[in-house]
This record gives structure tokens, C-alpha cells and sequence, in this order.
């Protein structure tokens, strides 16, 4: 253990020996990782895995691992998922010795290329292994990089979900909403960094700062206890004399929080917030409040207040809900039992209730959804809706609306990647 | 009174369900009798996805019509939509059989028999054959009786539907013991009673913005060349708003029916609109420039899709549609929407006003397809073909109206 450890074990409360290790995966997740600017956080260690050899090299991260030269010769995956599987294969060993002894993995990637999602499956296959909790956070392509990129996105994240604690998608068509009207596309791909950034961030100071309310890794994981379901994430923040009002508001108009698909009722929230010294309790509770009105959980909420001292009258809140559309069993017979299993589920569980006509007159007809959604279909009736329509995605019941590659249930404006400024 | 019968014109759609009550007397008299319409639950995009909430809805829109009429129903006339509806255009050919080469009813048969041959798998349905005119050796006919010919063809477009959304729909019906006599696509609905047969003839587009879906009909030469269901209308207007102005659903629709406009302008930057009783956020103000961006982006890709099929079609010729768009719907209420129309398709349109000859309540845009089904309950015909040159049936009703 590092002297570092040392003098973090002093400072910080009960989760002196927790391990974190925020792992980018691919090109996007390494320089996600690269541009994180963590507050002083100590023994939190950073790493990247990647297929392209060169693309590595150029990053600042200590612990880097060249994966699948067997297999391209360290030129990069190219785009083609295959590729990225048989790389990530053929170096499970070493990414088994990456992660081992790690209790909180952060995997951070870009999905819709050849290497980030291949990585992920295995990462989290071993990680399975371990024992230690997972999430990711995942950016989604933008429309404009071709329906393609989306459908391998698309494709991944479902399967990611199954395998992981906890899946952030992050569309880049929702956070291009975010910033300023005029974005160029190099800076708009960087928004989804500073949005990963912001949710890494408060994770990490939740779990190792001192706070006027202390949550540690049992928290976390009590949260995250499961494999698969949706994970939901949102973050506001405010500076200046009104912060407390100001960073709610912004927390509740959050793009993340405001997406179609997004479940009804999250069964386990945790929030946290980052405040300065001014941030006292009261305010704390204010917020507590506020918060668990707004989400509707009020017997699993988990609230963590963390002091920044280097804050003054500003405020992050960050909050990451999850909802267990389905109990998935066998954990540790990872991907292609996952796989298979989604696919039955779906096919059956529809399929045969429909063709009977005299069964209760539950289901309308058959579906004509990717199987994988299928499954969250399926159990839709496990979570009750408590909040009508404003809270749920107004389309989930409904096939997919597929016109030339495009869902048209999404907004036109967002698939467009026309600016809407609220403000 | 013993040949009349009430006929119940049901449209089951996204945002709400309508009901007109028609009595038939005799061969030609329809007295509207009854109408409602309320809010509909249970169904998206046109389609019913929770069969309990949208019979319960159905139901008692239909009791509450025939209760103002103190009268039951006999039969159903419903009208279908929903982007499971799939058309094609199939030609049928016969030769001539008589040696003389005089084409008889026999060939005629024969020929429809062709076009109709195209057998679909067990999950479809047939709902529609609409007869296009008659060729004799590629020469255009109305009527190719007795005429001389080699050759006979004749087209059709056809509309199918998924067979378990279809019957899911019938079902609802059946759930309080009526019997459905026919089907009508909600399109060729509406385009019977908005055209004239002028407008029929000069070509014209009807273009039916609703909740969940917009359905459209082509006429050329006085025949439906081309039908089709774009799953896109006013809720998935309403649904952009909300994500984009994070917004609950109910504001949004707010949004949309107080300041929506279908078109941005460079005003709209400069004007601010509010939220009204959103206690959640507090009143918040928004620039009017981020509804109709909103707006503005959904309806032309919508009047645009449209287009696409029309030109894959290759029946986008503005020549041949000189009566323009006609639109209808719920949606069709949303300002400067025939403005867009009008822009992405390079054909003038105008917003209906719904039709003169009957009660001005009727005229609202929502009971078009309605009154389009009693129209094909009154000519007495079945539903599946489209009579060659429907003579105004609401001159026949118009006086005879007692609502």
C-alpha cells in the first residue's frame, strides 16, 4: 500500500481499504479517463485498455494494457466488433490481473466501435469472478455517425446491461442539449466526458471524502446489488447565492432524467451532494426532501453530503437511481448464457400468451421489438406505475417506430441534432 | 320505421375515441342520431396496446351516444389505422375469352380474380381492395363491358393489416356484443366526405394528422391510387416538447396547443412563453424559439416521410394533384402546419373546415373518419371497394340532420 493510502486512511471513514479503479475501455473511454480531473481523491487508480497500441501510447494514464496484438498487430479494432471480441479473448488473463483486487470497477467506453463493448463483456465476466461491483458509463453514438455505429451501440448496451451492476447510457444526441448553441462536433463529443466526469467524481468523493452524512461502499453496493435492470443517472449544479434552489432546478431539467426510455419507478436511489462548508444541514435536508418527493422512493433513498472545503456557495448533486425490470439468476455464467436466456424469455413469454385467444385479454399482439427488449417488456408489470405519464417514457409499451434506420418515437430534433436552448 | 337500422361509425384512436350514430331508412336517408367522443385510453400510435382500458373507453363512448340518441345500435362500421397497415398496387390481366374479342362480365371477373390472387401468410389480413380503372390493350376504361379487346387488366390497390392488431380491434367491439360489418382504413375515410369529386378527379392528397398517426390517401383521376399510415401525430409533438423543454406531458400539450406553431421564425428567439402551475419546477419561462424548433423539426420529418413514399411511388407529380393537400385531424389544428405541408411537398394546402352540409359540431376535424364510415355504411356497399364515383352522401343527409 502506497504511503498516499497511508494518509488516506487518516482522513477518510471506514472505507479505508476500498479500491477503486476507473478503468476507459477503447478510444472514447481512454480519453474519457485521460480528461478526468478528479478533486483530491487519493487512492482512486486510473487505467485504460485498448487494441490500438499507438492511440495508448499517447495517453498520460499509468496502468495501460495493449490488448489482442495476437489479433491486430496493435492496429485498433477498426470498428468491427468481432475483432474487438477476439482481441478482449485473447488477453482475459491479463485484464483478469488488471482488475484483481479491485472492490468498485468504473468502466467508462464508447460504444459503437469495435473494441469498447468487447472489452466491457469480458471486464465485467471477470470482474463476476471477484465479486467486485461494476458499472459503467457508456456513451451512445450520435445519429449522425450513421445507423450503423447506433445499431452496434444499440446491440451493446443491451447486452452490457445484463452483465454489469450499473449501466449509464449516455446518448450524445441528449447531451448535445447540453452547452452552448453552437458546438462544434469535436467539443460536443467532449460533453459526454464532462458529464462522466461529474458522475465519477461525486461517486468517488461520496465513497472516500468525510461528509456531514457518510455513505460508504456498502451503500453503493446496496444500491447496485444486482446484474442488469436500468440504471438511471442525473447530475445539477449551481454556483452563486440561490445554489440550493438553482442546483435542483438544473438537476430536475437534466437531459439524462428526461430521456424516452427511461424507467417508470426506480426502485433504489442514491443521491449525493458536494457543497462547501456553508452547505449545513438544514439545506441538506431541504434538498433530501426535495429530491425523494421528485424520484418517489422514499424507503430505498440513500443520501450522502459530502464538504468540499474548496467550495463556497456552490453545489453539485449528483443521482443514481436503479430499477430491476427482471431477477437475472445464474451471475456468474456471464455472456452467452445471458444472451440465450434474454432470447427465450422474450420469444415465449410473448408468443404463447398471444396465440391463445380465450387468456385474459392482457397482452395485444405480438411484438415486433428486438428480443432483448422483449424481456424488459415481459416484466413490465413488476413495477407499478405510481405517476402516470409525466413520469414515464410515453412510447415504452409500443413497437419500435424503425423508418430508415431511425426510431421515429425519438425526438426528430434530437435525431437532428438541432439545438434546443431552454434557458 | 321497420327498414331502418342504426349503424355505430367507431374510431378507436390515440387520443380519442368518436362515435356517430346513423340511421338508415330505406335505401338512401341517414339521420345522424347520436354522436360522442371522449378522451381514449389504452391505445398508442393508432393501435390498442391494453385492450381492457380501451374497451372501457369504447364502451362508454358508445353507450353515452347511444343514450343521447335513445337508441341502440345494430351494426358497426370501424375504422382502421396504424403503421401494421401495409398497401400494394396489384394489376390483374385475363384475354379476352370470346372469340369475338367482346369482353363479358365473365372476363371482368375474371381479371378482378387476377389482381386479388396475391395470397398473404396467416398474420395478415386483408381489409381493403380498391379497384383503380380498367385497361382494354393498355387503353384506359371505365367500364370495359362490351367493349373489343384482346386484352383486359385491371389494378387494385390493396390494404392489409396484421391480423392480431386487426382482431384485437374487433374485439373490443365484440366486447359488448356488437357485430362489426366493416372495416374502412381511416384515410379513405376521411377522403370520402373532405373531397369533392371535383377535387377527386383533379387529384388531391388528404393528409389526416391524429393523436398517434397520420394517415394519408391519394386521389388521382378520381381513384385511390395510394394509401398509407406515417406512425407519427400530435402525441409524439407533444413528446418531443416534453423531453426537450424537460417538461411533464401535461405542460407540454400546454405548450403546444396555447404557442405552438408549426414553423420557427427568427422572432420566436426573442419571445418568452410560461409554464403555468408546474409546481414541481416553478413557473419557468421558455423562448417561444425552442417550441417551435421543436415543433417545426417533427412535422416537416413527417410531411417528409410522406413525400419519400410518394416519390418511391412515382405518383409525386404536381400536375396530376391539382386540388392540393387537404389536412384533417386533431393535429391539423396546430398553426401554420399547411404552411410546412406546403413547403416539403411543393403542393398547396389548405386545413379542412370540415364539411359544410352537416352540424357544425361535426365539422370538427375528429369526426371526419367517422362521417366517412357512415358514408360507407349508407351507399351500401361493401366497404372493400371503392364505388367508382360516390355521389355526395351528405347532400342526402344535409337537412335531414336533427342534432
Amino acid at each position: 500500500m502506497s504511503t498516499e493510502t497511508q494518509s488516506l486512511l487518516s482522513q477518510s471513514s471506514g472505507s479505508s481499504d476500498l479500491k477503486i479503479k476507473i478503468i476507459g475501455l477503447g478510444g472514447a473511454g481512454t480519453n474519457a479517463v485521460d480528461g478526468l480531473k478528479l478533486d483530491d481523491l487519493g487512492d482512486v487508480r486510473l487505467a485504460a485498455i485498448n487494441t490500438d497500441a499507438q492511440a495508448l501510447n499517447a495517453s498520460p494514464i499509468a496502468e495501460k494494457l495493449v490488448i489482442g496484438r495476437s489479433v491486430t498487430r496493435g492496429l485498433g479494432a477498426g470498428g468491427e466488433i468481432e475483432i474487438g471480441r477476439a482481441a478482449a479473448e485473447a488477453d482475459r488473463d491479463a485484464i483478469a490481473r488488471l482488475i484483481t483486487d479491485t472492490d468498485l470497477i468504473i468502466l467508462i467506453v464508447g460504444l459503437g466501435g469495435g473494441t469498447g463493448s468487447a472489452v466491457a463483456s469480458v471486464v465485467a465476466e471477470v470482474a463476476a469472478k471477484t465479486g467486485a461491483l461494476v458499472l459503467a458509463f457508456a456513451t451512445l453514438p450520435f445519429s449522425f455517425e450513421g445507423a450503423r455505429r447506433k445499431h452496434i451501440a444499440e446491440e451493446s448496451i443491451g447486452e452490457l446491461r445484463q452483465l454489469v451492476h450499473g449501466m449509464i447510457p449516455l446518448p450524445n444526441d441528449v447531451l448535445l442539449q447540453e452547452g452552448e448553441e453552437d458546438t462544434s462536433v469535436l467539443k460536443a463529443f467532449a460533453v459526454a466526458d464532462r458529464w462522466i466526469g461529474r458522475g465519477v467524481n461525486s461517486l468517488c468523493a461520496m465513497l472516500l471524502k468525510t461528509g456531514l452524512i457518510n455513505q460508504d461502499f456498502g451503500s453503493l453496493r446496496s444500491v447496485f446489488h444486482d446484474r442488469g435492470g436500468k440504471t438511471v443517472f442525473g447530475t445539477g449544479t449551481a454556483n452563486g447565492p440561490d445554489y440550493v434552489k438553482n442546483a435542483l432546478e438544473d438537476l430536475f431539467i437534466c437531459p439524462l432524467l428526461h430521456m424516452g426510455d427511461r424507467p417508470s419507478q426506480l426502485d433504489r436511489i442514491i443521491v449525493n451532494v458536494i457543497g462547501g462548508a456553508d452547505l449545513g444541514i438544514s439545506k441538506v435536508n431541504e434538498i433530501m426532501s426535495l429530491v425523494s418527493k421528485r424520484f418517489g422512493s422514499r424507503e430505498d433513498l440513500i443520501f450522502g453530503a459530502v464538504i468540499d472545503e474548496a467550495r463556497h456557495e456552490s453545489l453539485e448533486i449528483c443521482v443514481l437511481g436503479k430499477a430491476d425490470m427482471e431477477v437475472t439468476a445464474a451471475v456468474e455464467k456471464a455472456t452467452a448464457t445471458a444472451r440465450t436466456k434474454t432470447t427465450i424469455e422474450g420469444g415465449l413469454g410473448l408468443e404463447t400468451e398471444i396465440s391463445k385467444e380465450d387468456k385474459p385479454p392482457r397482452p395485444v399482439h405480438s411484438s415486433k421489438l428486438p428480443k432483448k427488449q422483449q424481456t424488459l417488456e415481459v416484466n413490465q408489470d413488476e413495477f407499478t406505475f405510481i405517476d402516470n405519464d409525466e413520469q414515464r417514457g410515453y412510447f415504452e409499451k409500443t413497437d419500435r417506430n424503425e423508418y430508415n434506420g431511425e426510431d421515429l418515437d425519438v425526438p426528430t430534433f434530437m435525431r437532428r441534432g438541432i439545438k434546443i436552448k431552454i434557458k | 320505421m321497420s327498414h331502418s337500422r342504426v349503424v355505430g361509425a367507431v374510431e378507436i384512436g390515440t387520443s380519442k375515441v368518436a362515435v356517430l350514430l346513423g340511421e338508415i331508412v330505406g335505401e338512401s336517408g341517414l339521420n345522424i342520431i347520436g354522436h360522442s367522443a371522449s378522451s381514449s385510453k389504452g391505445v398508442k400510435k393508432g393501435v390498442v396496446t391494453d385492450l381492457n382500458a380501451a374497451s372501457d373507453c369504447v364502451h362508454a363512448a358508445i353507450m353515452a351516444a347511444e343514450k343521447n340518441s335513445n337508441s341502440r345500435i345494430d351494426e358497426v362500421f370501424l375504422a382502421q389505422t396504424g403503421s401494421h397497415l401495409i398497401g400494394n398496387f396489384n394489376v390483374g390481366t385475363t384475354n379476352v375469352s370470346a372469340p369475338d374479342g367482346v369482353i363479358r362480365s365473365v372476363d371482368i371477373d375474371a381479371a378482378k380474380a387476377d389482381a386479388k390472387r396475391r395470397k398473404l401468410p396467416n398474420t395478415r389480413t386483408y381489409i381493403h381492395h380498391i379497384q383503380n380503372p380498367f385497361s382494354v390493350d393498355d387503353q384506359l376504361v371505365e367500364n370495359p363491358l362490351s367493349r373489343e379487346g384482346r386484352r383486359l387488366q385491371v389494378g387494385y390497390w390493396s390494404v392489409h393489416g396484421d391480423s392480431d392488431i386487426v382482431s384485437d380491434s374487433l374485439r373490443v367491439i365484440r366486447g359488448i356484443d356488437l357485430d362489426v360489418s366493416d372495416m374502412v382504413i381511416s384515410s379513405i375515410a376521411s377522403g370520402a366526405v373532405l373531397l369533392q369529386d371535383s377535387e377527386k378527379e383533379n387529384g388531391a392528397l388528404v393528409v389526416d394528422i391524429g393523436g398517434g398517426t397520420t394517415d394519408y390517401v391519394l386521389y388521382r383521376k378520381g381513384y385511390i391510387v395510394k394509401t398509407g399510415v406515417v406512425p407519427v401525430g400530435g402525441d409524439h409533438i407533444t413528446n418531443d416538447l416534453s423531453i426537450g423543454l424537460r417538461v411533464g406531458r401535461k405542460s407540454a400539450e400546454d405548450f403546444k396547443v396555447k404557442h405552438g406553431r408549426a414553423y420557427y421564425q427568427t422572432g420566436d428567439k426573442d419571445e418568452k412563453v410560461w409554464t403555468i402551475g408546474d409546481l414541481t419546477i416553478g413557473d419557468r419561462e421558455y423562448p417561444l424559439a425552442a417550441i417551435t424548433k421543436i415543433i417545426e423539426a417533427r412535422v416537416s420529418e413527417i410531411f417528409d416521410i410522406i413525400k419519400a413514399e410518394l416519390e418511391v411511388a412515382e405518383l409525386l407529380e404536381p400536375m396530376d394533384i391539382a386540388s392540393g393537400i387537404v389536412l384533417t385531424g386533431g393535429s391539423a389544428r396546430l398553426a401554420g402546419i399547411d404552411e410546412v405541408a406546403k413547403r416539403c411537398l411543393g403542393l398547396d394546402a389548405t386545413v379542412s373546415e370540415g364539411s359544410v352540409d352537416v352540424a357544425e359540431e361535426l365539422r370538427q376535424p375528429e369526426y371526419s373518419t367517422v362521417l366517412g364510415l357512415l358514408h360507407y355504411a349508407l351507399t351500401g356497399q361493401d366497404a372493400s371497394q371503392e364505388m367508382a364515383k360516390p355521389s355526395s352522401f351528405l347532400r342526402k343527409i344535409s337537412g335531414l340532420l336533427n342534432i
